[in-house]
């Protein structure tokens, strides 16, 4: 085999961006995945931009925090529409996102907070009940207003997988099935599987097995897997345009265009049974995140849930991490964070932008790994 | 008896007042219920509430069975669009109801009810759960009209089996579908009055067999359908599933159902069996009426009936494709290597048996691969106990045995899940491999080639559901999907509503044949819940429960 330039350790949605980016620079890519519960398989396809209200509300402290990362956000969303147009239609709708209020108490909250993301560019307004209820009338009548974030967004994640993995094929980038244990660094970086891989570079896109190879790297680095529960009905009218999210409950929910209702809002799963099991549905999960979906848009009450699923997510510390390992090493990582399906195709370009020196449309500063630095 | 009324597509039709609303819409005519998203008409065709072809929209609720929804007098019964309205439904009140029984027997058949007869008699509290309205299962197929008289003894026995079982103190709840099954284990069902969460100490899954058809051009058109689904139309509801009817398939079951909707007055235009004809086979044939003298003779019985009705079984014929010809069904098959065709108003599929073992593969209860019959089959101890400790599983659903193996089996399920101490008889450990022996012999003479699913026209729909068809499939094979997940992925075959119980089979077999690997567990899409499509309705009912009882975290 023929050493690559680059080397990417994990083909999910990040490490494919990645993937793309650097075989349209020029570069020979080698994906290296061991096809195990990839969080990209198992996402809802929410484009999520503006501020989670339940992180706010339970973090006041790190508000600031989530605040300085709605930049990147809106670069990711820019990211996809410039991916939806190159893959040909991922079934990318940008009707906004719905973050619904019940009481006037949390009205006023979302007030606050739409005032803080207008400040940052985002374009965000709130609707009182009757415009709202005119635009979603099937709606619960308890909903009394809600912030309409025009940024967000959804798409179909099945469709821009499988037009990923073509886009990639075309491209020459070779896929190999393989489980990487370590990483030996140096200007000629190997990784070790059953095989060994040497590359001009390595890019960690691993999510949730990507801490383990960091670490021995000198990166204090923690990335657990996260598992989450999804629910899909059978289809209805194509009704539910927007992405939708509450002001203090866990949900999100919306409708692809096949009709079918996709609801999930990080309710828990548990670990896998053993390795070759998927993570196992908790019951409460399944009762609890359906019932208040169907509280919610009461409309949906009509459908019958067909699945759930259950995947891994990887929120690290909640912000994105990308960058090389050592300061001039030839090791990266690449590990979006919180609603890494959203932030997948930006920090995958950030990746390949970093690995080739290429320049940067996003400042990468604030999420470089020097923070996880021994 | 009395009738009632209801409409469909605002049209009278009028039935028996116990008859499902898919055998009084077969009985007045009408073969399609729904429409797909590409706009195809679909109707009956398994006829026990999992293929989900059968939907209609009832006083405003969206996609409800009809092979399993009683009719009733008033009822608005409309033809299902692909996509209803997001509008929402009237309010039902659905009664949550928490068990925790010492045993939880699944499956109402003669595995299930002898499981819970005997788990009750050796003095455990027992809790027997049944999606259909009369229990009795397959084998004993119960008339919805308690007050008919039986059709014959076979029926008789299995009324006496159920009149025993109350009798034995066993909690029956009939009309309840297992839709969940969670670790624990934890079961969740749905009645049309009421949801359960039941945490049993023991649970007994019998939850039996459904049909392998024949993936072939055709197969989704109304009025094809399994021979079970006819065999419940004419036992269950006695409504022929037409005037003429053409039924093609591979084992006894298909002559069995023959007989009887010709007894219901049906004209068989073609009696179609795969197998060579048994006389060719002496040395298995022989055999097998050696292990059970009695059935066989029953079986002759049969034939000779059959044939005074001039109904003989055409041996070595196959259906290779079904059109739709004015209002009736074209059959092109091959009998022995010659074309031939048959028009009929019915056509009735039967390729052997799949066992339904969803909730044993959700609980993790380890499989193992079936050469013989191409299907994934649990691993058992002698007392019936799984891989899962404390699940056992018994009858049909392990791989076909029978009615009167199940019957054993139960029996020596039910003993040992009421008590740590009980161990199989050795009575019954000789009668349930005597039993054994006999399903060996038989199907060695209906030992049949089948022609492989690779081998299909392109316009075959492989998965039913989600419309995918065999060119769509090829398309997705050339790009070497890694294993069955990325193909459902890729091409949605599987993610419909049945759960990829009919595509399942299809796309392990060729995914495996063209990787060069053995089948397993991994083999076939991953398990998953809801085993059964849910009302939403039914989950907010359930979580009332959970929410008063804050269950800890498992
Ligand atoms: C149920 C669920 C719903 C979600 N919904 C959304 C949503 O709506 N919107 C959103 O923005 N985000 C969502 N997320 C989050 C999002 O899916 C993930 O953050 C994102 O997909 C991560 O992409 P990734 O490419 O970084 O990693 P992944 O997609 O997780 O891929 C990592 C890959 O690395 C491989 N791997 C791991 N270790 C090794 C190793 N040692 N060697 C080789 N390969 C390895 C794995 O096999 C896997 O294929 C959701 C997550 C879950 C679980
Ligand atoms: C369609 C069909 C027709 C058959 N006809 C004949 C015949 O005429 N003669 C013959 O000798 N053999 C026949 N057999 C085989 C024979 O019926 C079986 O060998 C025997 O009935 C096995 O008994 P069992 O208890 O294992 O399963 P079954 O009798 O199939 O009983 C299973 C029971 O479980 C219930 N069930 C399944 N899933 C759920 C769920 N999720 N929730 C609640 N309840 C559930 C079903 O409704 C059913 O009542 C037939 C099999 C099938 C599948
Ligand atoms: S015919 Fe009703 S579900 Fe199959």
């Amino acid at each position: 085999m023929l050493e690559p330039d680059l080397l990417i350790i994990g083909g999910g949605i990040t490490g494919q961006c990645a993937a793309l980016v650097a075989a349209d620079a020029g570069a020979m890519v080698t994906i290296v995945d061991m096809q195990r519960n990839a969080g990209s398989h198992a996402n809802a396809g929410s484009l999520h931009v503006q501020m989670q209200s339940r992180f706010l509300r339970l973090n006041p402290h790190l508000a600031d925090n989530l605040e300085s990362s709605l930049p990147l956000y809106m670069s990711a969303v820019a990211e996809w529409q410039a991916l939806d147009a190159a893959l040909g239609g991922v079934e990318l709708t940008q009707q906004g996102g719905l973050m619904l209020a019940d009481t006037p108490a949390q009205l006023d909250f979302l007030h606050q907070k739409a005032a803080r993301e207008q400040k940052k560019g985002l374009d965000v307004e709130i609707l009182y009940r009757d415009t709202l209820h005119r635009l979603a009338p099937w709606l619960s009548p308890h909903v009394v207003g809600a912030e309409l974030c025009r940024n967000e967004g959804k798409l179909n994640p099945l469709i821009a997988n499988r037009k990923m993995r073509e886009a990639l094929t075309a491209r020459g980038v070779r896929f190999v099935q393989d489980q990487i244990t370590h990483i030996t660094d140096g200007p000629r970086p190997i990784a070790h599987g059953a095989q060994n891989y040497p590359a001009g570079a390595v890019l960690i896109a691993s999510s949730w097995g990507g801490g383990q190879l960091a670490q021995p790297l000198g990166l204090r680095i923690q990335t657990p897997p996260e598992p989450l529960h999804m629910n899909i009905t059978e289809a209805g009218a194509y009704e539910i345009q927007h992405l939708v999210q509450h002001a203090e409950r866990p949900i999100t929910l919306k409708q692809f265009r096949s009709g079918q209702v996709v609801i999930g809002g990080g309710w828990q799963a548990n670990l896998a049974r053993d390795d070759s099991a998927a993570p196992a549905i908790k019951p409460d999960s399944l009762l609890g995140n359906v019932a208040l979906a169907a509280r919610i848009a009461p409309g949906i009450g009509g459908l019958r849930v067909l699945r759930t699923w259950a995947g891994y997510n990887t929120p690290v510390d909640g912000k994105t991490t990308v960058g090389a390992v050592r300061d001039g090493g030839r090791v990266f990582v690449g590990l979006p964070g919180d609603a890494g399906y959203t932030l997948g195709p930006v920090v995958g370009r950030m990746a390949a932008n970093a690995v080739l020196s290429l320049p940067q449309a996003v400042d990468p500063e604030p999420y470089s790994p020097a923070r996880w630095r021994a | 008896m009395s009738q009632i009324t209801f409409t469909f597509d605002g049209q009278d039709i009028t039935c028996d007042q116990t008859s499902s609303v898919a055998a009084a819409l077969t009985q007045a005519g009408h073969r399609a219920f729904r429409k797909t998203e590409g706009d195809a008409p679909r109707g009956i065709f398994c006829g026990m509430g999992v293929c989900q072809d059968c939907l209609v929209t009832i006083d405003g609720r969206p996609n409800q069975r009809a092979c399993m929804t009683p009719a009733a007098g008033g009822l608005q019964v409309q033809t299902q669009s692909a996509r209803p309205a997001l509008t929402k439904p009237q309010d039902r009140t659905l009664t949550p109801h928490r068990l925790t029984p010492r045993v939880l027997v699944i499956g109402g058949g003669a595995g299930g009810l002898n499981a819970a007869i005997a788990a009750a008699e050796s003095g455990a509290e027992t809790v027997l759960l049944d999606e259909r309205k009369v229990s009795g299962g397959q084998y004993f197929k119960q008339d919805a009209d308690p007050t008919r008289d039986p059709l014959d003894a076979q029926q008789r026995a299995g009324r006496d089996l159920v009149t025993a079982a109350y009798a034995a103190g066993v909690t029956l709840i009939q009309s309840a579908e297992v839709w969940g099954a969670f670790d624990g284990p934890e079961i969740m069902a749905t009645s049309p009055e009421a949801v359960y969460a039941i945490r049993p100490e023991r649970l007994i899954v019998a939850t039996g067999a459904y049909e392998r058809p024949a993936t072939i051009p055709g197969w989704t058109l109304p009025g094809v359908m399994t021979v079970g689904a006819a065999q419940t139309l004419w036992r269950s509801y006695r409504t022929l599933p037409g005037r003429r009817v053409a039924l093609f398939g591979n084992g006894p079951l298909v002559a069995q159902v023959a007989a009887e909707l010709v007894s219901g007055g049906a004209e068989v235009v073609c009696l179609a069996e795969a197998a060579p004809a048994p006389w060719s086979r002496p040395v298995a044939a022989l055999d097998m009426v050696r292990r059970d003298p009695a059935l066989a003779v029953k079986g002759l019985g049969l034939l000779s009936k059959l044939a005074r009705n001039g109904v003989r079984v055409s041996h070595d014929t196959l259906p290779e494709q079904i059109e739709q010809a004015g209002d009736v069904l074209r059959v092109t098959y091959r009998q022995n290597g010659t074309l031939k065709t048959v028009k009929a108003d019915a056509v009735c599929l039967n390729f052997g048996f799949q066992p339904q073992n969803e909730i044993l593969r959700l609980l993790g209860a380890r499989m193992s691969y079936d050469a013989q019959f191409d299907q994934l089959r649990v691993d058992r101890s002698p007392d019936c106990e799984t891989s899962v400790p404390q699940v056992y599983a018994i009858g049909d659903c392990c791989g076909l045995g029978g009615a009167p193996a199940a019957a054993v089996e139960g029996r020596i399920a039910g003993r040992a899940a009421a008590s740590d101490e009980a161990q199989p008889t050795p009575a019954d450990l000789s009668l349930r491999a005597r039993h054994g022996k006999f399903q060996d012999a038989l199907w060695r003479v209906y030992a049949a080639d089948r022609p492989l699913p690779e081998d299909a026209p392109p316009e075959t729909l492989i998965c039913r559901c989600e419309e995918v068809s065999k060119a769509t499939l090829d398309a997705a094979l050339a790009d070497d999907p890694l294993d069955i997940g990325a193909l459902k992925r890729a091409t949605r075959i599987g993610m419909g509503r049945c759960q990829g119980r009919y595509c399942a089979p299809v796309v392990a077999g060729i995914m495996a044949r063209r990787q060069g690997r053995p089948l397993e567990d991994l083999s076939y899409f991953a398990p998953r819940i809801p085993i059964k499509p849910v009302e939403i309705a039914a989950i907010t009912a359930a979580e009332t429960l959970l929410d008063a009882e804050q269950t800890p975290d498992a």
